[in-house]
Formats: C-alpha cells, sequence, structure tokens
C-alpha cells in the first residue's frame, strides 16, 4: 500500500466519526492508525458514558490524589500497566449520562447503590476529567461534585464554550456563584450557560447578575426553574 | 500571481501543465483558476509539477474537468460534506480504478489541495473498510500488524466500551 500522510488517514477516519465500532475495528489494523484513531473515537463519547466499560476505562485515568478520594470505599484498582494513551485529552463534552454510567458500575460491582461512593467517584472522576481534558468544550454539573477543587479547576479551564449546572443549592451555591463570577468576568470562551433547578440568596443573585451586566461573550442564557430567596420572600424566576 | 475567481478566465482559455515526469496537458483555464495551487505550476516554460507523474494528473485534471461547473464549497461546508456519505456514480466510477492509483490521487488531491477530491477519495476509503475485520483490512490494504498480542489485548480492554456500536 502507498504510505499517505497522516492528515489524509485523519479524513478517511473521521468519517466513520461516531461509528465507534467502525473505529474500533480500524484501530485494531495497526499502532499507525491507533495513534490517529484515539482522538476521534474519545472525541464525543456521547452515550458511551453510560457504559460500565467506558467508567472502568475512566477510572484508570486517576492521579494518586483522584484515586485517594476513593480510598476509603475500597476500590480495587487492577493491576493494569498504564493506559496506552491519555484517552481523556480528547473528549470535547461531558453529559450528565456520566451520572448514569456511575451508578451502572456501581451497581454491577457492589449490587447495592451507595450515595456516598456515587459522590465520591463523581467527584474524582470530573476532578480527573477536568485536569486532563484539553479540548472540553461542554461540561454539565450539579451540586454533588460542586467542590471547592472542581470549581477551581474550572475557573483555570480555558476551553470551555457551554457550562451547565443544575441542581445546585446549601452550602454550595455561594462557592459556586463566585467561581461563575469570576469565569464570566475572565472568560473569553464561554459562549453558553444554563443554570437550572437551584436555589440562589439575593446575594449571590446581585453577584451573578453583575457579571452577567460585564461579560461581552456569552451568546445564550438560560435561567430557567431557579429559586431566588430575596430574604422572607421567595420568588421563582422564569 | 493571478489567483482570480473562475469567472476571470474565458471558456476557450488554456494553459499547459507538466507532470513530474514531463508530460504536459493543455487545460481549460478556468479549472486552474479554481484551484489555487494547479494555477501556480502555470505559465512557466520548464515549470512542472513535482510529486505528480503523468498517469496520476491526468487522472486529477479529467476529475476536475468533469466538476468544472459544480458550485464552490466553502469552509463552513466541509462537516457537512464530509458526513455525507454517498457518492455520485460518475465519481464511483472514476475511482474503481486499482488501489495504487486510488492512494496515489489522495496524495495528488492532498498535495495540490483539490479539498473536492481529496475528500471522495477518503470517503472511497472509507468505504472500503466498512464491514470488514481487521484483519480482513489488513489483508485488503497489505498491513503489517505491529501490535505486540499484550498491546492488542490492553487496547481491546480499554476500548471495549466502542466495541459494540
Amino acid at each position: 500500500m502507498i504510505p499517505l500522510p497522516n492528515e489524509c488517514y485523519y479524513q478517511i477516519f473521521n468519517n466513520f466519526q461516531h461509528d465507534y465500532k467502525r473505529l474500533f475495528s480500524c484501530a485494531l489494523v495497526n499502532r499507525q492508525w491507533c495513534r490517529i484513531i484515539i482522538p476521534i473515537l474519545w472525541n464525543e463519547p456521547e452515550k458511551h458514558f453510560k457504559d460500565i466499560r467506558f467508567i472502568s476505562t475512566l477510572l484508570l485515568m486517576l492521579n494518586t490524589e483522584e484515586r485517594a478520594i476513593l480510598i476509603p470505599f475500597n476500590i480495587i484498582f487492577p493491576s493494569h500497566p498504564k493506559p496506552l494513551f491519555e484517552y481523556t485529552n480528547y473528549i470535547t463534552s461531558i453529559n450528565n449520562d456520566l451520572d448514569d454510567g456511575i451508578e451502572n458500575w456501581l451497581c454491577y460491582k457492589t449490587c447495592a447503590r451507595q450515595r456516598e461512593f456515587e459522590n465520591a467517584i463523581k467527584y474524582s472522576l470530573t476532578a480527573m476529567l477536568l485536569r486532563t481534558s484539553k479540548n472540553l468544550k461542554n461540561l454539565c454539573i450539579n451540586k454533588i461534585i460542586c467542590t471547592q477543587i472542581i470549581s477551581e479547576n474550572l475557573y483555570e479551564n480555558t476551553t470551555i464554550t457551554s457550562i451547565f449546572l443544575y441542581d445546585i443549592n446549601g452550602n454550595f451555591i455561594t462557592n459556586v456563584i463566585n467561581v461563575l463570577a469570576k469565569i464570566l468576568y475572565k472568560s473569553t470562551t464561554l459562549t453558553s450557560l444554563r443554570l437550572k433547578s437551584s436555589l440562589l440568596k439575593n446575594r449571590e443573585f446581585k453577584t451573578l447578575l453583575e457579571a452577567l451586566d460585564k461579560n461581552t461573550v456569552l451568546r445564550s442564557l438560560d435561567l430557567l426553574n431557579n429559586q431566588i430567596d430575596f430574604e422572607e420572600r421567595k420568588e421563582e424566576k422564569h | 500571481m493571478d489567483n482570480g475567481t473562475s469567472n476571470s478566465a474565458s471558456e476557450n482559455e488554456t494553459i499547459t501543465l507538466k507532470s513530474c515526469d514531463g508530460i504536459e496537458f493543455h487545460i481549460d483555464a478556468r479549472i486552474a483558476n479554481r484551484y489555487t495551487l494547479l494555477n501556480n505550476w502555470n505559465g512557466g516554460e520548464s515549470a512542472c509539477i513535482p510529486n505528480v507523474n503523468g498517469k496520476v494528473l491526468e487522472k486529477v485534471l479529467e476529475w476536475c474537468e468533469h466538476h468544472i461547473n459544480d458550485p464552490q464549497l466553502n469552509c463552513g461546508d466541509d462537516d457537512s460534506r464530509r458526513r455525507n456519505t454517498i457518492i455520485e456514480e460518475w465519481d464511483e466510477n472514476f475511482l474503481s480504478c486499482d488501489q495504487d492509483m486510488l492512494f496515489e490521487i489522495i496524495l495528488a488531491a492532498n498535495y495540490l489541495e483539490i479539498k473536492p477530491l481529496l475528500d471522495l477519495g477518503c470517503k472511497t476509503v472509507a468505504n472500503m473498510m466498512k464491514s470488514k475485520s481487521p484483519e480482513e483490512i489488513r489483508s485488503a490494504f497489505n498491513i503489517d500488524n505491529d501490535y505486540t498480542p499484550e498491546e492488542e489485548e490492553q487496547f481491546r480492554k480499554e476500548n471495549e466500551w466502542a466495541e459494540d456500536y
């Protein structure tokens, strides 16, 4: 066969975008093809976030710090060699199928749903994904994992174009809104923001509005179904 | 150098291109106007296109000639074009040449930046891989498997989520 430059192979395999089975087959042909295909295969895993086999590979990507979060739950990491690729580098979109995937993985491993364990996995995986995904564009996040480290990682990120935060309230919200405001002041890439089903205090709402007022990059804003607590009075904003 | 639009050349105007093995082609100037890199090789007495031989250049120019009146797509259409895997009958016949020639055409289209032809060639190769196992692809394209058994096993394990659908 006449050798082609990698960019031609890339274009050939790009015809199989989202045809995961076909990409998998082609990647098994030889190592060169595999190196070209991995970024396409991992670009948008979509519904595969629900797959326990996908979650198992994600867990291999955790660093020591992120693994430490899971120590209390006696999770046994496979005595695998280091993963062949930095797979998560190539992920551009994280949706809430990740939650289902973790739930499925947990049911499979322990035959029981343990809320705390589930949250710990969600937290460590999200921290890892924010740390490693160099091309992340879309992120979906809820209150369980909205911790200090996650928001710091989120603030450091310079590629995200779309954030979807939902179900955020209680102690997390002040921190989240402050980080969000900082991002809105700083980010030149974030063009879409959705904040859904969250409970904001008057002060936090003001912080958010001020940041939105200064922001010139955002093109789409959705604040559907949040509650704003004006001291005694509660109003629903649509 | 004039890289003007296709309107700037009239139908009867021709230019001369020379392949790397010295074969001359007199082509409709509108083709060269359409593909900048072809235009770059136009005119010079001894100028010839490096890396592309007469046999391949003939095929490339045949394709360009057939598609001379196609609407020109801008970059934004790239994705929609790529996702459409249907190939017109004429193009399909045109590319049902032997495999070496198909790859030579892809190389030349890439080199000469004739994007729609490159796209078409890549799509054709992709179609040849459809419904083939890795082993069948290797034998169809004469490729050696350079995985170690351990590596292959590890790749399968880490990516088995993609295996079924």
